[in-house]
């Protein structure tokens, strides 16, 4: 991994559009360092990187789940993780009001039916 | 990064993922091009600062991302276009610069020994907003808004910054990292200065 590619992971953090956002979000609320996420997300630590540079899930529950289950197949992650994962930072985006928008997502992170395999 | 830039087949397979919102996609582009568009601007603007070639170059990739319709493959390949996004935006960030040239002087909040929080030396305009604005907690707007959107690290770094810390041990203790080796710890740091320095002088420049 390229130290610019990890620059630009770091600098989209504060980028809402990107999944970066999120993580940050998560990560900081539980207190969890990169290996600590990368165990969270049950990723490949050499895929971190690359998760935060993905586009953040849109909002309509539909979409937001198609999104979620295309950045969990693509780096071969559970997908309910992923979901918790980022149904917890938009909870936490929503709280904090961090944008405008954010009870969208923070309805599109719950609205959906959970899938039959889901706790 | 890849050893060679994608084909113009294969830059069109990624175009085409950007229109249809797969939200991968992002990343895939961000690696595809990043590297090879900084190594592209390196030699032709010598003179610039590496972090304002490396900020064009990102601000190219992430343009392109969120507006994939401004590129249009009938008027040429995505490389170049992207390299001419990147020129253009580096324009852009050097004619700010000019223009808030002498407002910030971010070296001077690591670099004066006697630099207390929110107390710089008189050059120092960053830290003077701190004193104009808020001298009691130093709520300058700009350092405020890059604090509500930082990381908790970047966060630690900034108010070490500000408090005239310049021993790289204490900002690798501050930040967890006392158990890596010395030069380790050092270039951690120094990653986490400069990308902190960087985000400063882009919000600065778009204040």
């Amino acid at each position: 991994m390229s130290r610019a590619l990890e620059a630009l992971a770091r600098r989209v953090e504060g980028d809402p559009d990107y999944l970066a956002f999120l993580l940050r979000l998560y990560a900081e609320a539980e207190q969890l360092d990169d290996p600590g996420l990368t165990a969270a997300l049950g990723c490949r630590p050499e895929d971190l990187t690359r998760l935060r540079l993905c586009r953040a899930p849109r909002s309509d529950p539909a979409r937001f789940r198609a999104d979620v289950a295309r950045i969990a197949g693509h780096f071969e992650i559970d997908e309910v993780r992923l979901l918790g994962v980022l149904r917890r930072a938009e909870a936490l985006r929503a709280l904090a009001g961090a944008e405008p928008g954010s009870r969208g997502m923070l309805l599109a992170a719950r609205d959906e039916e959970p899938p039959e395999d889901e706790p | 990064m890849p050893a060679s830039l994608p084909t113009q087949a294969e830059a069109l397979a990624l175009h085409q993922r950007l229109l249809r919102d797969d939200p991968v996609a992002w990343n895939d582009v961000a690696w595809a091009y990043l590297d090879h568009l900084i190594a592209w601007l390196a030699p032709r603007n010598l003179s610039v600062p590496e972090d304002l070639r490396v900020t064009a170059a990102e601000d190219a990739v992430m343009s392109l991302c969120k507006r994939p319709a401004s590129y249009d493959p009938a008027r040429g390949e995505l490389f170049p276009f992207l390299c001419m996004a990147a020129q253009r935006d580096l324009q852009n960030l050097l004619q700010k610069e000019k223009r808030h040239q002498g407002a910030v002087s971010l070296e001077s909040v690591e670099q004066s020994p006697q630099a207390g929080k929110y107390l710089g030396k008189e050059d120092d305009s960053c830290l003077k907003l701190y004193r104009e604005d808020d001298p009691n907690d130093g709520h300058d707007p700009l350092i405020a808004a890059f604090l509500a959107s930082a990381s908790a690290e970047e966060r630690r770094v900034l108010e070490l910054m500000l408090d005239g810390e310049r021993d790289s041990s204490v900002f690798a203790a501050a930040l967890g990292l006392g158990d890596l080796p010395v030069q380790e710890q050092r270039l951690r740091v120094k990653q986490l200065k400069d990308r902190i320095k960087a985000r400063l002088r882009r919000e600065r420049r778009s204040s």
